[in-house]
């Protein structure tokens, strides 16, 4: 099933005919989702910009990452339920979407980055001058920069 | 007569260079409202650290006042930085956010929020490092801060969607 059928079929399930009924629904879920997004992105930014060394260089990087973690995760989850249901509101229009399905995209790079910092980069972190994390910093920087771009051209571009 | 003053500022606004510098390219109000988010992001991350450290949730690792110092002055930058977005963005559309309340109710919402968590800092500096920021009153205050800053987003995200006032220019 292409997501193309998904969006047909979903948009026909009584979840989107509800959350396109009700006026407050939309507005409350845009509410979470930046909420969300936001604490997502600000965290891993800051996890980003400590493994490039330039902010925060007297703590150790392994230390606040495993402090800051647990938020980005529970505002992943927030962000990613908030972000189905945005998109089960009205989910022809965002399947057609070019900037919609770039983000989509950009957040499985993101995802696989992530993977990737974890297997092999995250060893190396107490390492001075290692390269491997400097990487995986700046590309995950760059993605999640691009992601809230994308994001809100969505919703120029409906 | 404060709708007066509000109307005239909102039409000198909409006859000024800025205002068709930023609604002169469909890409310019997107561009925006994306430094806004980044700079939400910012606020938010930083006021969230700020206010569960002192109430005892997250950073336990850090001090009060460590985390105050890594935090108050991105937040402060980036606050800056949302209300220099946020008035090019009125200027790109003047009469869409200054004649709702809710805008007005956003704004107060920063006020508060930003003087609670402000005050954190004045409190550790009266008590010394230890004392004042783990009594009761102060996480009472945390987690008050860090609830007007959530309201200050949906009260943002709210603009859209409410009514203007009777009478304001269309």
């Amino acid at each position: 099933m292409s997501l193309q059928d998904f969006a047909i079929w979903l948009s026909e399930s009584r979840l989107s005919i509800a959350l396109t009924d009700s006026e407050l629904a939309f507005p409350a879920l845009e509410s979470l989702h930046v909420i969300a997004l936001t604490l997502v992105v600000g965290s891993i930014a800051l996890v980003d910009l400590r493994l490039l060394g330039l902010v925060w260089r007297r703590r150790e990087a392994g230390d606040l990452i495993g402090s800051i973690l647990p938020i980005t995760w529970i505002a992943f989850a927030f962000a990613l339920l908030t972000g189905l249901l945005l998109f089960a509101a009205n989910p022809i229009s965002y399947s057609a979407n070019f900037y919609f399905l770039a983000k989509l995209g950009l957040l499985l790079l993101a995802g696989i980055n992530m993977v990737g910092f974890h297997l092999f980069a995250h060893r190396h972190l107490a390492t001075p001058g290692a390269l491997a994390p400097k990487l995986s910093g700046a590309a995950s920087l760059t993605l999640w920069l691009t992601i809230v771009t994308f994001g809100r051209w969505i919703g120029f571009t409906l | 007569m404060i709708t007066t003053t509000l109307v005239h500022f909102s039409q000198w606004l909409g006859a000024s260079w800025l205002s068709s510098a930023v609604a002169g390219h469909f890409w310019v109000v997107p561009a925006l409202q994306t430094v806004h988010i980044l700079s939400v992001a910012v606020v938010l991350l930083g006021v969230l650290l700020i206010n569960l450290r002192v109430v005892g949730l997250v950073e336990r690792g850090q001090t009060v006042q460590a985390v105050l110092d890594r935090f108050l002055r991105p937040v402060g930058i980036a606050i800056l930085v949302l209300a220099v977005t946020g008035l090019l963005l009125i200027a790109g559309e003047p009469t869409r956010a200054i004649f709702r309340t809710i805008f007005w109710v956003k704004l107060a919402l920063i006020l508060t929020a930003g003087l609670l968590t402000w005050s954190h800092r004045q409190a550790l500096a009266v008590s010394g490092s230890q004392g004042v920021a783990t009594t009761t009153l102060r996480k009472g205050i945390a987690l008050l801060a860090l609830l007007l800053w959530l309201a200050v987003i949906v009260a943002g995200r709210w603009i859209a969607y409410v009514d203007a006032w009777p009478g304001a220019p269309a």
